[in-house]
Formats: C-alpha cells, sequence, structure tokens
C-alpha cells in the first residue's frame, strides 16, 4: 500500500516539525512581499497607459471621469474636512492660546501652527478622511464591477478597465489630498483666530496669518506635497488593488474593503512618518 | 462587409471540464445561425470563445482574413460585437452613454455624429429615446438586452453574437428584432450568430446547429 502524499504546504505533520512554524512566520511576510510587488505592478500599469491621454477624444473621456472622481473625493470631503479642522483649530490652537503666556504665544504661534497643523496635522488627518470616504467607496465600487463582470464587458468592447478605473483614481486621489491639506490648513486658522478673537478682541488678524506664513518654508510645502501626491496615489492604488481581487461573492467585497482600508492606514502612516523623519530630523 | 466566418478546430477545456473540442463552422457572409441551446451545454462560451473574450480558447476563428483569436483590441472591438443574455452594461453610464460607448473609444465622431448613430439605431429597434437618461439597474432583463443589443449594433460590426436575446420578450418584438436582423444581414452581408432555444427564433434561421457531445452540430428544424 503506497503512503498517502498530502500536498498542502501547512499540512499538521509539516506543523509539528521545525518547518511547519518557520512557513506560518513566513507566510505572512511573503504575502505583504507578493502585496507590494503587485502595488508596484499596478503603478507600472498606470504609468504605461498615461500616454494614451495625449489622445485628445481619450483625453476627454477620462477628463470626464477624473472631475467626477474630484468631485467625489476633494469636493464633497469638504464638509467633513471642515468640521474636523474647526473642532481641531478651536479646541487645540485655542487651548494654547490658553495656557501659554501671552508673550510666548504671539512670539511662537507661527511656528506652532506651523509644527502641529502643517506639517502633522493637516496630512495625517486628510489623509484618514479620504481613506475612510472615499478610498473605501472605490474599493467597493470596484468590487462590485468585478462581481458584475463590468471588466469582461469592458475588455469585449475593446475598452481597457485600467483606462476608465484606474487612471482617473490615479491622478485624481493624490491632488484631491493635496486639495484637503490646503482646505484643512486654511479652516484650523480660521475656527482659531474666531476663538483667539473671542478671548482677546485685539488680536490682529494679519498679524497671526503672517507669523504662519513666515514659517512656512519651500521645504515644508514640497514635503507637504509628496505628502499628498506620494500618498495618495498609494491610497488610491491600493482601493483598485483590493477592489480588483473580487471574484464570486459579496462577501468578498466587505474582504476587500477591510484588508484595503488596513493597508492604506498603515501605508499611509508609514509614508508620513518617513517623509517627516527625513525631512525634520536634522 | 462580405467577408464569411470560418471556425476551425475550436476547442475549450476548464480544468474540470472539456466544453467543446475540435468545433470547425464555415458560415457565409449574411447569413443568420442559430446555435440551439440546452441547459450547460457551452453555447454561451463558443459565442464568446468565437468573440475572442476567452484567454483559454484554442483554435482559429477566420473573419475574412483575420483571425479574431489574435486580432488587436480596437479592431476586434469594430469588427464584432457582442449581446449578453444578463447584464452587460456598464454601471457608471446611463443607458446613451453605454450605446455611445464604443463610438467614443473606436471612431473618429464627434458628439453631434455619435448622436446620430445612436438615435438611429434605437429607432431601428423601436427603443424609446427615453430611456437614454435612465441608469442601467433602471431597466428591466428585456430593456437591458435590447439596450446591449443596440449598443453592439451601434458599431456595424461584421459579426454580431447575441446570447439568448428572447427571454422575457413579447412574441411580436422577437419578430420585429430577427426580422431586423435578417434585413441587416441581406444589406450589409453582415453575419449573425446566436443561442436560442426559442421556436420562432429557430424557425427563422438560415441554419440551426446545435453542441452534442462537445461537438457541433446540424439539425433540422
Amino acid at each position: 500500500m503506497t503512503e498517502p502524499h498530502d500536498p498542502d504546504p501547512n499540512s499538521s505533520q509539516d506543523q509539528l516539525t521545525l518547518l511547519g512554524p518557520i512557513k506560518l512566520a513566513l507566510n505572512p511576510i511573503l504575502g505583504i512581499g507578493h502585496t507590494i510587488l503587485e502595488l508596484i505592478g499596478l503603478i507600472s500599469v498606470a504609468l504605461s497607459a498615461s500616454p494614451l491621454l495625449l489622445n485628445k477624444k481619450r483625453r476627454r473621456i477620462f477628463l470626464s471621469l477624473f472631475f467626477r472622481q474630484i468631485y467625489n473625493t476633494g469636493v464633497k470631503a469638504l464638509y467633513i474636512n471642515g468640521a474636523v479642522a474647526v473642532l481641531i483649530g478651536a479646541v487645540l490652537i485655542s487651548r494654547l492660546f490658553e495656557y501659554l503666556p501671552q508673550q510666548v504665544f504671539n512670539e511662537q504661534f507661527g511656528y506652532f501652527f506651523m509644527v502641529i497643523v502643517f506639517r502633522e496635522l493637516g496630512p495625517l488627518i486628510s489623509g484618514i478622511i479620504l481613506i475612510a470616504r472615499s478610498a473605501t467607496a472605490v474599493t467597493a465600487e470596484i468590487g462590485y464591477l468585478r462581481l458584475r463582470r463590468e471588466f469582461q464587458v469592458l475588455n469585449g468592447l475593446g475598452i481597457s478597465p485600467v483606462f476608465l478605473f484606474l487612471l482617473p483614481v490615479f491622478f485624481a486621489f493624490p491632488l484631491s489630498l493635496l486639495l484637503m491639506f490646503i482646505y484643512f490648513d486654511l479652516v484650523v486658522f480660521l475656527s482659531s483666530y474666531v476663538v483667539i478673537w473671542i478671548s482677546d478682541p485685539s488680536a490682529n488678524f494679519l498679524v497671526l496669518l503672517l507669523a504662519i506664513l513666515d514659517q512656512i518654508s519651500l521645504n515644508e510645502i514640497a514635503i507637504n506635497a509628496v505628502k499628498a501626491l506620494l500618498g495618495g496615489m498609494m491610497i488610491g492604488v491600493i482601493s483598485i488593488h483590493f477592489g480588483a481581487k473580487v471574484e464570486d461573492s459579496y462577501s468578498e467585497v466587505s474582504d476587500a474593503i477591510s484588508n484595503s482600508t488596513t493597508t492604506q492606514l498603515m501605508v499611509f502612516f508609514v509614508i508620513n512618518i518617513l517623509l517627516s523623519l527625513l525631512a525634520y530630523t536634522q | 462587409m462580405n467577408d464569411s466566418l470560418k471556425i476551425q478546430s475550436l476547442r475549450l477545456e476548464y480544468p474540470d471540464k472539456l466544453l467543446f473540442d475540435d468545433i470547425n463552422l464555415t458560415v457565409a457572409a449574411g447569413s443568420l445561425v442559430v446555435f440551439e441551446t440546452n441547459v450547460l451545454d457551452g453555447a454561451t462560451s463558443l459565442l464568446k470563445g468565437i468573440a475572442g473574450m476567452l484567454n483559454n480558447i484554442q483554435g482559429q476563428v477566420w473573419l475574412g482574413d483575420s483571425n479574431l483569436l489574435t486580432l488587436g483590441a480596437h479592431e476586434r472591438a469594430t469588427r464584432v460585437g457582442f449581446v449578453y443574455e444578463e447584464q452587460g452594461l456598464i454601471s457608471l453610464y446611463n443607458v446613451f452613454q453605454n450605446i455611445a460607448l464604443p463610438l467614443e473609444f473606436h471612431t473618429a465622431l464627434n458628439p453631434n455624429q455619435m448622436e446620430s448613430r445612436v438615435l438611429a439605431t434605437l429607432d431601428s429597434l423601436s427603443i424609446a429615446p427615453s430611456l437614454l437618461e435612465q441608469q442601467p439597474h433602471e431597466l428591466n432583463d428585456v430593456q437591458t438586452r435590447l439596450v446591449n443589443l443596440a449598443r453592439a449594433l451601434v458599431i456595424d460590426p461584421q459579426l454580431l453574437l447575441i446570447d439568448e436575446l428572447e427571454g422575457g420578450m413579447p412574441d411580436d418584438m422577437i419578430d420585429r428584432t430577427i426580422a431586423m436582423l435578417i434585413d441587416r444581414g441581406k444589406t450589409l452581408g453582415s453575419i449573425t450568430l446566436m443561442t436560442s432555444s426559442h421556436e420562432r427564433i429557430l424557425r427563422e434561421a438560415d441554419r440551426v446547429l446545435k453542441i452534442d457531445d462537445k461537438q457541433l452540430r446540424e439539425t433540422e428544424f
């Protein structure tokens, strides 16, 4: 009688040997490596499809989808982005105003604003809002398109799904995130000014604004732009990647949203922290 | 547009099932050929295979002097139209945009010319223009198939592949649509391949074939 061969790499027999735990430990790492390679592949697909935009007619189709994405992602998010910014501005900056001696506050307001809001909170909170509001929607949309075999339909029509679904997100997410950064900083400043003004009606709007602008160097702007462009691009690509993994069942859509959101948060935090460390640790 | 269709040694096998093997068929220009269907007989896959929409298909499908299975996406999309039995529309777009999609991507027509072409196609299928602003999810099954058909026809393909058009259609609508397809074949020389089990359609076909034991066999109707 021949011994049955067990082809399962994670078989119980393996787990009893040294090989089992090693494989169990390696599998998640291999999975992450595989996902990173696929994301790089997706970015290169988007970049190689970009020359299609040189065609006038294709560009017209792209622009309608691009502006739809900007509207859904950047414009519709202004309400929640603004609400969070008002709270941050009113509570955080006005608290500083309360606790710090007047002279220190006057001298350091611009610096505090730049370090706390412009450098860190603005990008971080805008990114989280983009992930929670728009990226989940894109993952779900792509997942349902896959379930309904609409990618197959597009291929049958000789139309690349990359052009219709990947490119608009690939370009609209970074731009939306940049707009959200700017809007967030602006609303935080306005709301903090209002609270400061209530406490001290002599507080001068222009003086406070100039104090902030004086602190924002070209370097700061460049780092924020890189955070928006790189972060937005990665958030968009990750949404498409996980949405496109859906095959046959509705439960795969919720799995895709969950996996996509986790990965996006992780990647976005890493990008922010790395860029902050690289730029500001000297 | 007087190219004939020549299918040679077509074979489709999935890891767990051989759907058909060594399918050979020649269809003259202007013909209406119907594959009489049974449940899960592979006729829909045969249509998709002929259209070049399946990756794992083997063989050759010649339309004139072009092999559809190796033809580029753009050229294939301008010569072959496919009508899905269910769904098949892009939910991102309304009915007008769905029908105009092949024109947007594969022709140099301007928006006015595209609109005229779409309206003429709707008219040929007796579809009410009021449908144009609707979203795919607002359509019933019959409307969805008719819009699918309109989208396939709008680009004037040489080969039209239609999967089970008749479900839920009243008889007069079936008669009208088949008459239009026959007339189109005679006028333009285009070929229509359909899957169907409906007597009215089988009766009108130039030829009726059936997948039997993985092979395509001619049947009398």
